[in-house]
């Protein structure tokens, strides 16, 4: 049984299949190396803001200095008037403009506090949001050293975000983006691994590999797919996790167990699509509608609690949102790791049934293509019989032509032979 | 010349029909891009995400302390569900994901501000959610200087004996005043969605003409009408008469787009009619001909499937539409300039979202259209060069 297991192994992994070997471990691991060192800048920074200055005084240039110092933010344009900021939003060139109105220091040293108008797209809501927050601090900060400056605010407020305190968004969102693909990957290997024997018609083929057992066949496709997606994915996650907080070993444990219980919940999923559709091109746009969005539904940018009822219903039923569940609790520490559990329980669960789904399935669909390669083996066969007959034929009749040919040139020759002389 | 459109349309029109009765095409060309425009903004449906389950933890127990619970409690973006004495407890419900974030009052707070010294308020938020850090953290961190701000006026008036009203004007002299331009509501659908709007349209189209080959001829999967005339055109007839189809067709997605689905999730419809025809012409042209020239590439039909899902995540964040292109690596700027989307999805969001002009989108469009031409000669080579090859075409 074994060697029947590792003889399966062999035959479909060990194969000049390129698109396999793509789908299952170069596509995941390159892309989500690829989101990791996307956001290598880790924080935002040099968000391109406009400024119109229509006062011409210190205090104008003071905040303009500022504003220029600051390395959130990066004055690209100075506008001539509104319009031209206006319309360097509208292009996406700038994502906020400030106006220093005229007579702004004039009317600020008189204490007539003269309102600064910050335009902000309000498109780009993250990066919006980061520049709105540091323009109010720089402006704020220079007004203060106008009256008060010896005076410090009574209140300081630290904004930390535990595990992540520098809000470094390969934390944030890298992490999340990593999982999103090997997720998508756990469903489109097995999509791909299931269905290419029925495509190719070569499912007898595979199972006489398997030693004519079903269950090694299903365990040989399977298992290898397990392995090494949840290896690279480890890795992958170890290498974008590396710039937030180290992991303990018990954190990497119950985060690696995670993992795993989500790349077998996956496989069985995409194993399950396989045995309801019957062939790769419809269980690979099934698996694509499901799991191309997963990140949208698994609540890491959107918190799940604001969907509606229906969405948390279909999101609870995504792998995705499970792990990253179990991801986002060890990112706390060891408070996180008795809840972390219960994601890695219901993980399991998903996968035990995804499996036992397609094993049902999949051993049907199996009985019935190896009937049919039968079928078509022998008609095969059949034609092949037909078509050697037919070209038999053929080169008889050809034969028999070129006989009564030579027959009749070899009279004609006779004939003249017999005239000349 | 009358010969030339009609074996031009008579091409396009067996493409066409194609994409009705063909199954992977019908999955892909006609129920993916109309499915995925109302699939996708599902869970953006109430735009933002408020009320998001907060503690506080106060350590100080006094007025003071309380008046910042209050404020913080009525505050719109957070919901303040528990009131802890000991940090740990805020720690278990965060862990237990009942609360988001915390914010700390330190022990003695109203003490130390009152005798004239300063204090920390810290504010604790999960570190796997991005949204939710930017809403606990300006909803705790404005309360919390609202509380300064007042405590700080009264020591202005005090210490340099000033009616309440100059102390106001001194603690903030020049106070500004944000105007949103565009999504007011700072709805996260609104930010979102209409560039995954654009991907879809892009990443089906592709897919779509690669499932069908692109403008090669003799398709194995056409089986009764691989060797019908119309299947094996002349090259040029192929190419165009199919770019024809799909044109075409995806006209009618971008209209079904901006007047149904922008209707039905209520984002807002700024689009001039000029720059829309423009930027459907230049953004359809640059994606079929970018489809044709993937196409040739492509052995069996669902290869490109399978490996163009795994490409949606890296295009739609290549098109600079929430992270800054200054920060991404230079390596990743170049490559970007090689999608249609990395062009058309701003060119999208300024035109339909900002209302841009002709001539703000002109240099938006602009490279987009340089891209189509490049990819058209390119498709053009690449299909003459595969009608002459004897490649194992899988069941293309």
């Amino acid at each position: 049984m074994f060697i029947d297991f590792i003889r399966a192994i062999r035959k479909i992994y060990i194969s000049h299949n390129i698109v396999l070997w793509l789908v299952l471990l170069i596509l995941p691991v390159v892309t989500s190396v690829f989101m990791v060192n996307f956001f290598s800048a880790e924080i935002i920074q040099h968000v391109p803001i406009g400024l119109l200055k229509q006062d011409r005084s210190q205090l104008a240039d003071k905040v303009e200095m500022a504003l220029r110092a600051d390395p959130v933010l990066e004055v690209a344009v100075e506008c001539h008037d509104r319009s031209e900021c206006e319309h360097a939003v509208i292009r996406g060139d700038l994502q906020a403009f400030i106006v220093l109105p005229y007579d702004m220091e004039r009317r600020a040293l008189r204490l007539e506090t003269p309102v600064i108008p910050v335009y902000s797209s309000g498109q780009n809501y993250l990066t919006n949001t980061f520049a709105v927050k540091e323009i109010r601090s720089v402006i704020s900060a220079i007004g203060a050293d106008l009256f008060t400056k010896q005076m410090d605010d009574p209140i300081h407020v630290e904004l930390k975000s535990v595990s992540n305190n520098s809000g470094n968004y390969q934390g944030f969102l890298g992490l999340g983006l990593v999982t999103a693909l090997f997720h998508l990957a756990g469903i489109l290997a097995a999509v791909y691994l299931f269905s290419f024997p029925f495509r190719d018609h070569r499912v007898r083929e595979f199972l006489q590999a398997a030693g004519g057992s079903r269950v090694v066949l299903g365990a040989a496709t399977v298992l290898p797919l397990v392995v090494i997606q949840w290896l690279s994915m480890v890795a992958v996650y170890a290498y974008a996790r590396r710039a937030l907080t180290p992991m303990t070993f018990d954190e990497f444990v119950v985060v690696s167990a995670g993992q795993l219980a989500m790349i077998l919940a996956c496989s069985g999923a995409g194993a399950a699509f396989v045995g309801i559709t019957g062939n790769m091109r419809m269980s690979s746009s099934v698996a694509g509608v499901i799991a191309g969005p997963a990140f949208a539904f698994a609540g890491q940018t959107f918190p799940v609690m604001a969907m509606p009822l229906v969405v948390r219903g279909f999101a609870f039923l995504l792998p995705l949102t499970h792990v990253l569940k179990v991801q986002s609790t060890m990112l706390l520490g060891s408070v996180g790791k008795a809840h972390a559990w219960e994601s890695i329980a219901i993980l399991l669960c998903m996968a035990l049934f995804w499996h036992l789904l397609a094993s049902k399935l999949l051993f049907l669909r199996w009985k019935v293509a190896i009937e049919k390669e039968a079928d078509w083996e022998a008609r095969e066969k059949l034609h092949l019989k037909d078509k050697l007959k037919n070209i038999a034929d053929a080169v008889y009749s050809d034969l028999s032509i070129r006989k009564a040919v030579a027959s009749e040139i070899a009279k004609r020759k006779l004939h003249k032979g017999g005239k000349n002389d | 010349m009358t010969d030339l459109f009609k074996r031009l349309f008579k091409v396009a029109f067996a493409e066409w029909k194609l994409f009705y009765t063909d199954p992977a095409a019908v999955l892909l060309l006609v129920v993916a891009g109309v499915l995925y425009a109302f699939y996708y903004p599902t869970p953006y449906m109430k735009q933002t995400a408020t009320d998001v389950p907060v503690a506080v933890v106060d350590l100080d127990h006094t007025v003071m302390s309380r008046e910042l619970t209050q404020m913080s409690a009525a505050a719109q973006q957070i919901d303040v569900r528990y009131v802890f004495s000991d940090i740990r407890e805020a720690e278990q419900a965060m862990a237990e994901e009942k609360i988001y974030g915390f914010m700390v009052i330190p022990k003695d707070m109203e003490k130390t501000l009152r005798n004239g010294g300063k204090t920390n308020v810290n504010v604790f938020t999960h570190g796997a959610y991005v949204m939710l850090h930017g809403n606990i953290g300006t909803a705790f961190t404005t309360c919390a200087l609202t509380v300064g701000a007042t405590t700080k006026v009264k020591r202005i008036a005090l210490g340099k004996k000033v009616p309440a009203a100059k102390a106001i004007a001194m603690r903030d002299p020049i106070p500004i005043s944000v105007q949103t331009m565009y999504n007011n509501t700072g709805s996260y659908s609104n930010y979102v969605v209409p560039s995954v709007l654009v991907l879809i349209l892009q990443q089906t189209l592709v897919i779509g003409i690669c499932i069908l080959g692109g403008a090669r001829a003799h398709r194995k999967f056409r089986k009764l009408q691989r060797d019908s005339s119309v299947e094996n055109e002349l090259m040029p007839y192929r190419y165009f008469g199919r770019s024809l189809a799909y044109f075409l067709h995806y006209c009618s997605f971008i209209l079904f787009y901006h007047f149904v689905v922008y209707n039905v999730f209520e984002f807002p419809r700024r689009g001039e009619i000029l720059p829309m025809v423009a930027f459907a012409i230049v953004f359809l042209f640059s994606v079929i001909n970018f489809g044709m020239v993937l196409s040739q590439v492509f052995l069996r039909r669902e290869t490109s499937m399978q490996l163009f899902l795994y490409m949606s995540i890296p295009i739609l964040f290549l098109s600079n539409f929430s992270w800054p292109t200054e920060l991404i690596p230079a390596w990743m700027k170049g490559f970007s300039c090689l999608l249609p989307s990395t062009f058309a999805i701003p060119a999208w969001l300024a035109i339909e979202q900002r209302g841009a002009d002709i001539y703000d989108a002109a240099s938006l469009l602009l490279p987009l259209a340089m891209q189509a031409v490049f990819y058209l000669l390119l498709g053009l080579v690449l299909t003459n060069l595969r009608d002459g090859s004897k490649l194992k075409t899988g069941d293309m």
